[in-house]
């Protein structure tokens, strides 16, 4: 199991990674449109679509790795007033939630991809793309997601009572 | 048993806020709640299929841009170690004032919020390199952790913020206006903040001893200043600049101060590898944070609609016959209430579906309402026991610091920001003036 775990985790910081070159990228390809509009070299009129794409990849491939990390921010006031045994208890009803919520977008995501796929639905902004290549990004980002909801239970049952130490903010 | 919207808001906001405590993330207890909603208020199935195809459109949206490159700009000054250089830059001039090292982290946090889009950055920051030294001159807990915390949350105020940036997005406020109009009122704090310190330390001598004379020269600081300080301020020309001049949206302008900032630290020679990917992780990381709650939570203010139960609120509290004055009273008190529990992302969720119709019904002015709105987020992140710059400065402190120490130290802070909310709300024009004058 541990060496099952590892491997996922290996798994997980490669798509951060691509996450993290994709906001580099994004970051020199909007400044190289200001750059390039304000000098009269046109732009790059695609620029601000394919942000919004890579806002929408980079938030669903940093997902799983957050969730394994403890960084997804949530609400741990009450955990941390009650006593052990009952926050330990409220982190597994939070796990089996989580992963419920996770499998939910997976089979609905899927079947969002499916149909768009089937009725050959297309993006027509300045880029003209098949518009189930987006869609069908979210159920498999939420399928990583479901199976670290499945790690994280499994290392629940291997840790002291209490609440877990995650993080409450982001800013 | 009451109507239906009230039934409605009672299982939406309730179950939600009840979803939040159970210790759920965030993102998935809105997720949670938009299932139940889409089945009762959506039609079933075809309302659960719209939930994830909004899931979907709701993150691919370019006003968000701002948010990760205001975020990389702060990432990047603290983990190529320029903002070090500001610091000691400002250390330098100020070598007489009372309460000295005090009134730096106030200085410093202010130019180094008009730098960078994160507040953890500067609390982090400041709070690891300044707080060591305050405490090794003798610096009573309770007075050296309390600027370090109140100037992090003014982080938010001053542009760039990755939250203001979300707030006008969500809510609909112009992001140009809303973060210029967060500059009056964040210097008016970081100067009420200097003013206090200095005044405490002149009255209570033991809680901040002089510093002893030191050896470097004024002359060194002068030319941290002209090397360091102004290039990297110029930064934040740059960014305000090119907004309120007219020639760059919020995003744009973000995008050249990410990379002004880029390109200084390569100046500098200070932009390694290393460097460079510890900036990258943090800034995906606090993005995805964000951003996760947003797409797992874009439809509840659509259920929240299609129930009836904000238009039931909306009505029931136009209803009472109260002024826009008490009306906006009433939301900030209940945005303070909200801050002491949940993070600043859901405070905006929960209330903003709801406050918005209430500010164009009333006419009140969006951009004085977003002011008033951030300075009682930034409240949030000083208020005990959860806020989350006390959750940070714990984390940065040595043990000898206890969190009685930390709680102490930011009661007067969290008193100028309610003065300071106070002022902006008899006086609109502190907050509206500035944008008003440059983007008209």
């Amino acid at each position: 199991m541990t060496l099952v775990a590892r491997c996922y985790g290996r798994l997980l910081d490669a798509l951060m990674l691509v996450a993290q070159l994709l906001l580099l990228a994004m970051t020199v390809m909007i400044g190289a449109d200001v750059l390039l509009r304000n000098v009269g070299g046109g732009g790059l009129p695609w620029s601000n679509e394919v942000s919004e794409y890579i806002l929408y990849l980079v938030t669903l491939l940093s997902a799983p790795w957050l969730l394994r990390r403890g960084q997804h921010i949530r609400v741990d006031i009450l955990l941390r007033a009650l006593p052990k045994r009952l926050a330990y208890g409220f982190e597994w009803l939070a796990d089996l939630g989580g992963f419920a919520c996770a499998l939910y977008f997976v089979v609905y995501g899927w079947r969002v991809a499916q149909a768009s796929y089937a009725a050959g639905a297309i993006t027509l902004k300045t880029l003209v793309l098949p518009e189930w290549w987006m869609l069908a990004v979210l159920p498999l980002a939420f399928l990583l997601v479901a199976i670290e909801f499945l790690f994280r239970m499994h290392r629940l049952a291997g840790s002291p009572l209490g609440p877990r130490a995650d993080a409450v903010s982001a800013s | 048993m009451g109507s239906s919207w009230q039934i409605a808001a009672l299982v939406l906001l309730g179950g939600s806020t009840v979803l939040l405590f159970v210790g759920l993330p965030v993102a998935l207890s809105f997720v949670a709640i938009n299932i139940l909603g889409a089945m009762l208020y959506l039609g079933g199935d075809a309302g659960l299929l719209q939930v994830v195809r909004n899931s979907a459109v709701s993150v691919m949206n370019f006003s968000l841009t701002p948010i990760p490159l205001f975020i990389l700009m702060g990432e990047l000054l603290f983990h190529t170690g320029l903002a070090l250089k500001v610091i000691e830059g400002i250390e330098r001039l100020i070598r007489h004032v009372p309460g000295r090292l005090a009134v730096i982290a106030v200085i410093a946090g202010t130019v180094f919020s008009a730098i960078s889009g994160s507040t953890i950055a500067t609390t982090a920051m400041l709070g690891s390199l300044l707080l060591p030294v305050m405490l090794a001159r003798g610096y009573h807990p309770s007075f050296a952790t309390g600027p370090i915390m109140a100037i992090g949350a003014v982080d938010m105020l001053i542009p760039p913020s990755a939250l203001t940036v979300l707030l006008g997005s969500l809510s609909g406020i112009s992001i140009s206006k809303l973060l210029i109009g967060g500059v009056v009122p964040g210097l008016i704090l970081s100067l009420a903040f200097i003013a206090y310190i200095i005044a405490t330390a002149l009255r209570r001598p033991h809680l901040a001893p002089p510093a002893p004379p030191q050896g470097q020269a004024e002359a060194g600081g002068w030319r941290l200043m002209m090397v360091y300080v102004l290039p990297l301020i110029s930064i934040f020309v740059v960014v305000v600049g090119a907004m309120s001049g007219g020639w760059a949206t919020p995003t744009e302008s973000a995008a050249l101060g990410a990379i002004a900032t880029l390109l200084l630290a390569l100046a500098y020679r200070a932009l390694t590898l290393a460097a460079l990917r510890a900036a990258l992780g943090g800034t995906v990381a606090i993005t995805g944070m964000i951003l996760f709650i947003i797409l797992g939570a874009t439809t509840f203010s659509q259920i929240l609609s299609f129930s009836g139960a904000t238009d039931g609120l909306v009505s029931a509290i136009l209803g009472q016959g109260l002024s826009a004055f008490a009306v906006v009273t009433g939301m900030m008190l209940l945005l303070i209430l909200l801050g002491i529990f949940v993070d600043q992302v859901s405070m905006m969720l929960i209330t903003l579906p709801v406050f918005m119709p209430l500010v164009a019904k009333l006419a009140i002015d969006p951009i004085w309402f977003g002011v008033l709105f951030l300075i009682c987020m930034q409240l949030g992140l000083l208020l005990p026991p959860h806020g989350l710059l006390i959750m940070t400065m714990r984390g940065v402190s040595p043990p000898e610091v206890s969190m009685a120490d930390i709680f102490r130290a930011v009661v007067p802070y969290v008193i100028m920001s309610l003065l300071l909310l106070l002022l902006l709300l008899l006086l609109p024009a502190v907050a509206t003036w500035l944008p008003n004058r440059l983007i008209g």
